[in-house]
């Protein structure tokens, strides 16, 4: 009876390390985070830069992101028009592509739209990553496109003031208006040869990315409302462009499981032998 | 299976007890399962020890379990048996799946809320009388300059506020500015979100540096007319 009791023992000490796991995994999902993120689906055949309302589109999910006024610094705006933007991404393992669509009623050349992303390690600022007191910043890389222009610029900013187009012009816009709506693609290779500028995409990393939009519509005077400073801006949110499909997981799944079916044999074994000795 | 009755019972009733009867506890709050497996992790080596005291005690509480695993003379209980066998195995399966696949949620950040203040920053005691005039001139001020955000009956809901994350704070909550001192705030609206240490993530805040903008008055009387408006007061030491 005695060497049966003690590898019972050792057993429920083997369960109290499954039922730790268990617990492990368990507070992971409860304390996860419920933050929206923009998910980059991987597909096959080019991504639509083109094409705002390509059927591809449609295999996207959808992320919403609420929109204030920007009243961090001067000048500010209390008002804007455009109050959430809804985000779709995809991206073919060269090229990301990134939909935005909001709600505008009407057509302006002045209307625009921006991305922003952090580049490099450091955090910045959503601000077109105006320095911090106590945290060193990074730069922010900034993907800006207007109606009238009918393209995009690559630009950078580390700062209030140092906004600047980059000497290589990595990203293309191209926009759709429709029944009060904007459709604007942004897209670009996923990574550049200017890791310093430009942010980098690699499949599977989260990233971070902010949006700005500017309504182009004019105040009695015919001057623009939003315009520069004042404009619609998002916080910071996550990207991820989705990295191939791994299959390694089932394997070590397949493998623990085979172990823990060994270990089973092994023990009502010993625990058979125990009882007639 | 007598001896492993109680146990079972035990066990069952103290799973009940922590997740449907302690959140209901007025002042209580649901508790996080990893906490309730530790509680029950407890539970369970508190009976082993207890039924291990004695070697009479011993052997009634592992001899069916023994029984059990090994099969012998439990006739009904043979189809839960090989129930178990095949459970376990998939169970061990499938935790090792999750715990290697790919996360598909964003990294977590945590965030302190209300971080230390540089030196300079505490311990200061506002300077202007605290007479009607001035309550009133700084509730002036906070409308023109705060309320977008903070909101105009200080509850963090101005129309400005709803894409900003974190969300401007709410000074009529009990845990904002009630349990501040009007230094920490004097600091807060000075440098804005920028001035933050890391374990504020200053990046994420719209707060402004009004101290380029705003003399320091003004803002020691925006603090009176926020902990008047809030119907708050200021946190003292004494």
């Amino acid at each position: 009876m005695k060497p049966a009791n003690q590898i019972i023992r050792q057993v429920l000490r083997g369960g109290i390390g499954v039922l730790t796991a268990i617990m492990v995994g368990a507070a992971t999902i409860g304390f996860a985070q419920e933050s929206v993120s923009v998910r980059a689906t991987l597909m096959t055949g080019g991504v639509p830069v083109d094409d705002p309302s390509a059927a591809a589109w449609s295999t996207a999910p959808a992320a919403t992101f609420p929109m204030s006024p920007q009243v961090h610094w001067q000048n500010r705006i209390q008002e804007v028009t455009v109050k959430d933007v809804i985000v779709r991404a995809l991206h073919d393992g060269k090229q990301v592509a990134v939909l935005v669509e909001y709600t505008d009623p009407t057509q302006d050349p002045d209307d625009a739209a921006a991305l922003e992303f952090m580049v490099g390690d450091k955090k910045a600022h959503f601000a077109h990553g105006q320095p911090m007191l106590q945290v060193e910043g990074g730069p922010v890389n900034i993907w800006f496109w207007k109606n009238k222009a009918g393209k995009a610029v690559d630009m950078n900013a580390k700062g209030f003031g140092t906004l600047k187009a980059q000497e290589h012009q990595d990203v293309k816009a191209k926009g759709a208006y429709s029944n009060g709506t904007w459709k604007v693609v942004f897209s670009r290779d996923l990574a550049t040869g200017h890791a310093e500028e430009d942010v980098q995409i690699s499949p599977g990393q989260f990233i971070s990315i902010a949006f700005a939009v500017w309504d182009g519509r004019k105040d009695g005077a015919g001057d623009l409302v939003e315009k520069g400073s004042q404009k619609a801006v998002s916080s910071w949110w996550y990207f991820r462009a989705d990295a191939p499909p791994d299959y390694s997981g089932y394997m070590y799944a397949a493998i623990a499981a085979a172990l823990a079916l060994g270990f089973q044999f092994v023990l009502i074994r010993k625990l058979k032998k125990g009882q007639s000795a | 299976m007598g001896a492993l009755g109680k146990p079972i019972i035990l066990m069952v009733g103290m799973y009940a007890f922590l997740k449907f009867v302690l959140p209901n506890i007025p002042g209580s709050a649901p508790l996080p399962s990893s906490l309730i497996i530790l509680y029950l992790l407890l539970t369970a080596s508190g009976i082993v020890i207890f039924e291990t005291l004695s070697g009479e005690s011993k052997d009634a509480f592992w001899g069916p379990i023994q029984r059990f695993l090994t099969g012998e003379n439990i006739g009904g209980l043979q189809a839960l048996r090989y129930g178990v066998f095949i459970l376990f195995p998939l169970l061990v399966g499938w935790q090792t799946y999750g715990s290697t696949a790919v996360s598909d949620l964003p990294p977590t950040e945590s965030r302190t809320i209300h971080p230390a203040p540089p030196g300079e920053y505490t311990g200061l005691s506002n300077p202007v009388p605290k007479t009607p005039e001035n309550i009133m001139q700084g509730k002036g001020f906070y409308a023109a300059y705060c309320s977008p955000c903070h909101g105009g009956n200080f509850d963090g809901k101005g129309p400005a506020a709803r894409g900003y994350i974190p969300a401007p704070a709410n000074f009529a909550d009990p845990t904002t500015i009630a349990m501040l001192q009007e230094s920490y705030l004097f600091w807060r609206i000075k440098k804005g979100g920028i001035g933050l240490p890391i374990e504020g993530a200053p990046w994420k805040s719209a707060m402004p540096r009004w101290e380029v903008e705003l003399p320091d008055e003004w803002i020691w009387k925006i603090i009176m007319g926020e902990y008047d408006g809030a119907h708050q007061s200021p946190r003292t030491w004494e």
